[in-house]
């Protein structure tokens, strides 16, 4: 696989490697119509990608590319058919605590306050009740919810939910972050807040995140590198790196944005399975690359 | 003064229904529309209720009713809850494939089998728990693997990723997850426990309500017989609302609450509050004194009380 620079790339950083997945591969065994035999269908074929410490690396692809697949494999969620994923050279295989997830229906807990929520890992993680409170206010106000420490998720809006979302995934202090889609269900302008809300924490906190998407405009303005997926089989079809100057407010309307966005819309043109749902020029990518997606 | 008029004449019009039917049932004996022989006006049978109450009797019916209801009901719980969750939590699969056994055997009436279960447990307060416990599991049951299958999976998946251990998972997600559905099937197996107490107290019981009518009926006493069903009515309706009150409370973090046509919002915290507490005191409190009663009942019969005499009299109509 060959990374696709970009020209106005000026250096990579050398970092030691968090995770690294090699020779994923995922198949399912499903009944063929008007036959009884179970045939092979590889979700996702000869998947290999490297994390880097700290990075900020992003998933793209359509759906059924098989991308929340693989982070939950990440997460050790789910066991790939063949290949290894390993975190700080330790294999995976299970969840733990060094993981931390954040999925895109927030997943809260409606039976327990913000602040109960955000102190649920520190539960498992059996800290004492006094240090759980100063954690979870101090994760509480890093996304921004101080006061809203004693309501419930029903009383918040969508955004707010995703923020305690991530304050929980962050509080018990994982090394790596596992983000599937967090931002598809708020809408557009919440999604650019919580967007640099997520780049201003990940500078705080010096985490690796992944990040699965299907927006193009969220993978090239979050991540340090894109990884393009492609469906049928799911694999890697390129890895972009973006090298855009941080802090990135204000710099969707930039040209070096829009030709990083332009190369990744390329890349998923040329995927078979989308080329024949051709679409006017001027629909956005994202519903063009994921019609199913629900915003 | 506007807003008050308009609460009242709310609370007028839902009760007119009622306040009509009371009033036909005091007018209909006293004009001639009915035989007061089998329809005693209310004032009759409220008398009646009076003077059994001023006996102690009606406590004593009461109390061993509500103790059978309860114990038979806390029984279906201690089998039905662990049970759901070990079904759910560990043999998923396997709970499916019991499904229809559940099914069939929840639908077995335990009426019917009453005589099975006199030959079995005799005619004793065990015959009669039994019964109960057996009609209170079922819904009790359902309700608990439906409550577990329908927790928000991501919320699972959540839990999972955080490397939980099935103990947590049952008592921090799925537990309070499925709390609302299991209360509801609590309310909907505690009816059915009552229903069928009041049937099993008219087979063979030596006090209870359903004893009350039975016997009361049996004697052609009317207004007692009247009154003692009145009391049924009252204490399936108290019974009823105290469950839909904590079914309301334990709902509060749905996303629309529109239970019974009330917009409740207000998150009800029940450590903090005095609920649990005296939940709790009701309960123990019913479990004793009941069981003082029944164990009374049971060793010396109804009429060992110096009023004993007052009681058989018959009670006239006025």
């Amino acid at each position: 696989m060959s990374e696709n620079k970009i020209p106005f790339v000026t250096s990579v950083q050398e970092k030691s490697d968090k995770i690294v997945a090699r020779n994923i591969h995922q198949v399912y065994k499903i009944k063929q119509q008007d036959s009884d035999s179970l045939t092979n269908f590889e979700a996702i074929k000869q998947l290999d990608l490297t994390v880097k410490q700290g990075e900020f690396l992003a998933i793209v692809g359509p759906s059924g590319c098989g991308k929340s697949t693989f982070l939950d494999m990440i997460a050790g969620l789910a066991k790939p058919s063949s290949g290894e994923i390993f975190i700080d050279n330790r294999k995976i295989t299970g969840p733990a605590l060094d993981r931390g997830i954040v999925l895109q229906g927030y997943a809260l807990f409606p039976w327990r306050t913000v602040r109960k929520n955000v102190e649920f890992g520190l539960e498992i993680k059996k800290i004492p009740e006094k240090d759980r409170k100063d954690i979870s206010q101090r994760y509480i106000e890093l996304v921004g919810l101080k006061n809203f420490e004693e309501r419930y998720p029903h009383e918040l809006s969508g955004g707010m939910k995703q923020r305690v979302a991530i304050a929980r995934a962050l509080a018990y202090d994982p090394e790596v972050l596992l983000m599937d889609e967090p931002f598809a269900a708020v809408d557009a302008q919440t999604r650019e807040t919580l967007q640099e809300e997520l780049l201003r924490i990940w500078e705080q906190t010096k985490k690796t995140i992944v990040f699965v998407t299907h927006g193009i405009d969220e993978a090239v303005f979050l991540a340090d590198r894109v990884a393009v997926m492609t469906a049928n089989p799911g694999t890697i079809k390129d890895i972009i790196t973006i090298n855009l100057p941080r802090p990135r407010d204000g710099i969707r309307s930039s040209a070096e944005f829009g030709w990083a966005r332009h190369k990744i819309w390329e890349l998923l043109q040329n995927d078979p399975s989308a080329a024949n749902k051709v679409k006017p020029e001027k629909q956005d990518i994202a519903d063009f690359i994921s019609p199913s997606a629900a915003l | 003064m506007k807003i008050v008029f308009n609460k009242f004449r709310g609370v007028i019009i839902r009760s007119s229904g009622l306040v009509a039917f009371l009033a036909l049932w005091e007018i209909a004996p006293r004009w001639g529309w009915a035989d007061p022989q089998f329809l005693p006006p209310l004032s009759s049978v409220l008398k009646a209720a009076a003077v059994l109450w001023d006996d102690g009797f009606l406590y004593t019916h009461i109390i061993v009713s509500l103790w059978r209801a309860l114990l038979g009901t806390l029984l279906a719980m201690v089998i039905a809850l662990p049970l759901g969750f070990i079904l759910e939590g560990w043999f998923p699969s396997g709970s499916r494939r019991l499904d229809p056994l559940f099914r069939l055997l929840s639908h077995l009436n335990p009426f019917s089998l009453a005589p099975v279960f006199m030959l079995f447990f005799g005619i004793g307060e065990l015959e009669k728990l039994a019964i109960i416990t057996l009609v209170a599991v079922w819904p009790v049951l359902f309700h608990t693997i439906t409550g577990i299958r329908t927790v928000d999976p991501l919320i699972i998946k959540t839990a999972y990723s955080l490397n939980v251990s099935k103990l947590i998972l049952i008592w921090d997600v799925l537990l309070p997850g499925a709390l609302p559905t299991i209360i509801t099937g609590l309310r909907v197996g505690t009816q059915m426990a009552v229903f069928m107490l009041i049937a099993a107290e008219m087979l063979g019981a030596s006090a209870g309500l359903g004893w009350l009518v039975h016997n009361s009926a049996m004697l052609y006493q009317v207004p007692r017989m009247y009154a003692g069903g009145l009391s049924i009515i009252v204490l399936g309706i108290c019974i009823n609302q105290i469950i839909l009150r904590i079914e309301r409370n334990s709902l509060f973090w749905k996303d629309s609450i529109e239970f019974l046509g009330q917009t409740n919002r207000r998150a009800v915290n029940f450590t903090n509050s005095l609920y649990v507490p005296i939940l709790i005191g009701v309960i123990v409190g019913i479990l004793f004194f009941g069981g003082q009663e029944v164990n009374r009942v049971n060793s010396q019969g109804l009429y060992n009380k110096d009023n004993m005499s007052q009681h058989n009299h018959p009670i006239k109509v006025e």
